[in-house]
């Protein structure tokens, strides 16, 4: 059974620039995905399409059977929660209050106009925040945090939102080596635990290969890797990672040598 | 010759941009052939500082003490017609701000009208609009309140969008991706970024009024601006300098009150 099907989406940007040329996959409910390649390739659109933050300009993508388009978007994102490489959290609000707008999609508005939350969603945001160790930081504000907590506190929003797929636009971009490992450790434990399907956009190969059931190798647009992290091979990486026009490109060697 | 000159700009050839010399130029230029027009003449403007001084020696007087309640009343009444009508103006501009501002209107045609409509309410001054409300509703603080109410609204909704405008669009983006609707995205993740911003507004909005509300009096719509203008027509210098220093004293309060509030609002309650 697949959670997210994606058919043939293309995805071109009002300044001409094609990101997405044509990728169809499916991506299985309760698997770990990553997704692989070079800044440019089309990792974050691929995912931004996912949770309609981008409409894409041709194919379709289905996310538990539903195809997803403009009328139904709040509706299928209350099933996707989404994790930013910046986080992405409302700096000025505090930490339970970041993690409850997790809630505001089975929420009306009627509410949310006083600032006011059911009791019940406090309580799924405060388990949010123990899943992810932040208790006691629950009512500081949240830019008051070092960076690996305030991507706790995104991981914990999306919990919240207790979505079917999480989303994350690589989310140890901005992180030192321990935090990534216990963000990683994080998504890969929810996983594992309440099956939610994880896809993860990564720069780091070694953590793909450790973390991931599946990795997905995207250049300029296009798949050009899709396999289980074993077959993870030298070669394959060098198709994911090579650039236009260099036939024999320095950098890439010395790069993958110690991938 | 080569002098090697020590001063540049960071321009490529060294030289002010061109643009900004021009501009200048013509505003300096349109200022040297008006002044004649607007009657600002260096030696009359030098020969009325005796009179000046003269005028001022008019306040070395014992203030007028048995004048002090009917004061307080007055200044309590402006300063009601102060917070009342920024309060009414607070309720109002929330909405329209949210709808002129680029980012947030809900269509580019309501974001241009909203717009539009806001400034025809700046267009004319407090004094012009209590006029009108003076006609038609009768003298008192009410047509005050209206009048000041509506200007503000045209200036509050104005900021207040514009301090929407710049909210950063991460936190935007990353509560609308976990399904919050359209109003909830504004409240949550909108709101708070431009809040710091919304108190400063207020805060100068406050003191601004209670400047405007002074002088409304002047055509009967309430306040302190009547006693103002009586005391200075009958040449009641004991009152005028009561009147003076009550308004100078809560206007420095107000200020003080502000950057109390502020400071809290931008670093948190407790930082």
């Amino acid at each position: 059974m697949s959670t997210i099907s994606i058919e043939s989406v293309t995805k071109r940007f009002p300044n001409g620039f094609e990101a997405l040329k044509g990728i169809s996959t499916e991506i299985a409910a309760g698997s770990f995905t990553v997704i692989l390649g070079p800044s440019g390739a089309g990792k974050s659109t691929l995912l931004r399409l996912l949770n309609g933050l981008e409409i894409p300009s041709g194919g379709s993508i289905r996310i538990a059977g539903e195809a997803l388009d403009k009328g139904n978007l709040r509706k299928l994102r209350s099933s996707v929660a989404m994790v930013f490489q910046q986080f992405n959290l409302v700096d000025r609000l505090s930490v339970v209050t970041n993690v409850l707008t997790g809630r505001l999609a089975h929420r009306s508005w009627v509410g949310s106009v006083f600032y006011l939350f059911r009791t019940e969603d406090m309580d799924i945001a405060q388990q949010a925040l123990a899943r992810v160790g932040l208790t006691d930081k629950a009512w500081s504000r949240a830019d008051k945090l070092s960076g690996g907590q305030q991507q706790r506190v995104g991981i914990a929003r999306a919990l919240a939102q207790r979505p079917k797929v999480i989303l994350a636009d690589e989310p140890v971009a901005s992180l030192d080596p321990v935090s990534s490992e216990e963000i990683m450790g994080l998504l890969r434990e929810i996983r594992d635990r309440d099956g939610i399907t994880v896809v993860v956009n990564l720069h780091q190969v070694d953590l793909a290969k450790r973390f991931a059931d599946r990795i997905i190798g995207m250049n300029s647009g296009r798949v050009v890797f899709d396999g289980p992290p074993a077959e993870l091979s030298p070669q394959a990486l060098r198709t994911i990672y090579q650039r236009e026009g260099m036939e024999h490109d320095n950098h890439l060697d010395l790069a993958l040598a110690y991938a | 010759m080569t002098t090697i000159s020590i001063w540049r700009w960071p321009t490529p050839n060294g030289l002010p941009p061109l643009p900004l010399v021009a501009a200048l130029c013509a505003v300096l230029g349109a200022m040297w052939f008006t002044a004649s027009l607007v009657e600002v003449d260096w030696v009359h403007l030098v020969g009325s500082l005796g009179k000046m001084a003269a005028f001022a020696g008019h306040f070395l007087v014992r203030p007028d003490w048995e004048y002090l309640p009917q004061l307080f009343d007055k200044m309590l009444e402006t300063i009601e017609m102060t917070v009342l009508a920024t309060a009414i103006a607070i309720v109002v501009s929330l909405p329209l701000g949210v709808l002129a501002a680029r980012n947030a209107t809900p269509h580019i045609v309501v974001y241009r009208v909203v717009r539009d409509l806001l400034s025809l309410m700046r267009a004319l001054p407090e004094l012009v609009w209590a006029l009108v409300f003076v006609s038609a509703v009768g003298l008192g603080p009410l047509p005050g309140v209206m009048a000041l109410a509506l200007v503000t609204v045209g200036f509050m909704g104005k900021f207040f969008a514009e301090a929407i405008e710049v909210v950063d669009h991460k936190p935007v983006e990353g509560v609308r991706a976990h399904g919050a609707g359209w109003l909830q995205v504004r409240l949550f993740a909108m709101l708070p970024q431009a809040l710091p911003d919304f108190v400063g507004t207020v805060m100068y909005i406050l003191d601004h009024n209670l400047r405007a509300a002074t002088i409304l009096g002047l055509v009967g719509a309430g306040g302190i601006g009547y006693d103002l203008v009586m005391a200075m027509r009958l040449f009641q210098y004991d009152r005028l300098i009561l009147i003076a220093l009550a308004i100078y004293l809560v206007v420095t309060l107000l200020d003080r009150l502000s950057d109390q509030l502020r400071s809290r609002i931008i670093h948190g309650a407790r930082a």
